[in-house]
């Protein structure tokens, strides 16, 4: 199929592409990109490990095409990370054994951050639904929802408190 | 877009264009993906693709004086949102559950009954609530029950230069109790072993209007007519009980990996109980 000339912004960033316009958009940023963090886990649309948001809201990327995406803003796990630093749900994942293989954690970090940038102090019960979308075939998903509350906390009292807590 | 004189992929933004574009390329329509990725496999798509995501008309659930327009292109995400009366508590609770959170985010109602997939979740709500569906081509817009709509498995009755441009559903009893059960292996990312939605209209403690659909029990969703004549005029009271085997004879199941017939049929009866039961405790 005959490549072509696609405008995607990624992370922020305007990126020129020239795909196939059959391409998915997780092979594109894999392939084209480099940005490897968003995951192939399955062929049938239900790991949730190849998540990104499409202007905001969690989608599966092994789902879209590419070239439907132009003209919209794509976050990847990389664009996750803000000013350089880690963002609180990514520190809390390592503190807190969020991650074993850490295969589905990019599809993770995805959701929890629409998650938490939706919801201000959501309930177990919304962690859980939201949750909803992703595999592990490692962790038993408790670590993470205590990993997401501790998140939710140092977002709310700033990123110093998260380590006192952890060393607690 | 073309190669070797094929379009390969449009994405049109009116609804104009969009029936220009199937019409010409003789294509396959794209909205969320959620069915045709998955069931392409490995394949690359044979056909050139219409990307209807973008269709300006296709967008929104709107309320008019005698119906709600569903817009063919509008997501399980938006439906959940849109503020709509009690009776569409069912259809409402049917999107809550379809696949995942990031399915109901990019899938369409009208992709669920396109694919026409027995265990479609969708189709007994909508079936419940005497739903019909728009169809435009070039020429023409027509107007179709979805009971006549859906045909079978993967059988429609949309004709290949078609796109869904609404579903409709009348205001006949916007305040009506409505009620959803499903029954798979877990909650969330399962194919249903049976659906059920229950829509009661009570007036006084008594049902005025009775309408009960099962899915996932034969090749396409069924309304049980002999119950909900049953229904009619009976008292709240011990309503569940008024549901019995005789009643499924629209059922015909079949024996799958993930039921047997006898286990379908069964289930099928305890939701409906359970789902007139549920219904009636709300009023
Ligand atoms: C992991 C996973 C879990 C799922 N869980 C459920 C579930 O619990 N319950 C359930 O019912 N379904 C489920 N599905 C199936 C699917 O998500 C739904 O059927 C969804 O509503 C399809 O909508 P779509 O927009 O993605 O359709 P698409 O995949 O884009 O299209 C499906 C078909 O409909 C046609 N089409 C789409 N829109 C139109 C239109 N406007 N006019 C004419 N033709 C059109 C397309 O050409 C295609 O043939 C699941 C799918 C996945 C991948
Ligand atoms: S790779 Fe599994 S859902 Fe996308
Ligand atoms: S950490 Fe291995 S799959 Fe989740």
């Amino acid at each position: 199929m005959k490549k072509q000339l696609i405008e995607l912004r990624v992370n922020g960033r305007p990126r020129e592409l020239a795909v196939e316009p059959s391409k998915l958009l997780l092979e594109t940023l894999r392939q084209d990109l480099q940005l490897t963090g968003s995951k192939r886990g399955c062929d049938d649309s239900s790991c949730g490990a190849c998540t990104v948001l499409i202007d905001g809201v969690p989608m599966l990327s092994c789902t879209l095409l590419a070239a439907s995406c132009e003209g919209q803003e794509i976050t990847t796990v990389e664009g996750v990370s803000e000013h350089g630093a880690l963002a609180a749900i990514q520190k809390a994942y390592g503190d807190w054994g969020g991650a074993q293989c850490g295969f589905c954690t990019p599809g993770f970090m995805m959701t929890v951050k629409h998650l938490l940038a939706t919801t201000a102090n959501p309930s177990e019960a919304e962690i859980r639904e939201a949750l909803s979308s992703n595999l592990c075939r490692c962790t038993g998903y408790s670590q993470m929802y205590q990993a997401i509350k501790a998140a939710i906390e140092a977002e709310q009292k700033g990123m110093d408190s998260l380590s006192q807590q952890v060393a607690k | 877009m073309w190669f070797a004189g094929v379009y390969v992929y449009l994405r049109p933004t009116t609804l104009e264009e969009a029936l220009e574009a199937l019409y010409q390329s003789r294509g396959e329509l794209l909205a969320g993906g959620t069915d045709f990725y998955p069931s392409l496999g490995e394949r690359l798509p044979a056909k050139p693709i219409v990307d209807i995501t973008r269709v300006r008309e296709l967008k929104g659930i709107t309320r008019k004086p005698d119906l709600f327009r569903i817009g063919g292109g509008a997501t399980w995400t938006e439906l959940i949102k849109a503020p709509l009366p009690r009776c569409f508590d069912a259809l409402k609770a049917a999107a809550r559950e379809i696949g995942s959170v990031q399915i109901q985010n990019r899938g369409t109602v009208a992709g669920n009954l396109c694919n026409a997939s027995p265990a479609a979740d969708s189709v007994p709500a909508l079936l419940a609530l005497d739903a019909a569906v728009e169809l435009a081509s070039r020429s023409t817009v027509r107007r179709v029950a979805l009971q006549d709509f859906i045909l079978g498995n993967r059988k429609t009755a949309r004709q290949a230069d078609e796109i869904l441009t609404a579903i409709l559903v009348p205001r006949a009893v916007d305040d009506a109790l409505s009620t959803f059960l499903k029954l798979g292996a877990r909650r969330y990312l399962v194919i249903s072993i049976a659906i059920v939605a229950v829509v009661l209209d009570i007036e006084s403690g008594k049902i005025r209007d009775a309408r009960v659909a099962v899915g996932s029990c034969s090749v396409r969703a069924q309304r049980l007519t002999d119950l909900e004549q049953r229904l009619r005029g009976a008292s709240l009271s011990d309503i569940a009980e008024l549901a019995a085997e005789q009643h499924l004879k629209p059922l015909s199941p079949i024996d799958d990996v993930r039921a047997s017939a006898s286990y379908r049929f069964d289930s099928a009866l305890t939701l409906v109980r359970r789902a007139l039961a549920q219904c009636a405790a709300k009023c």
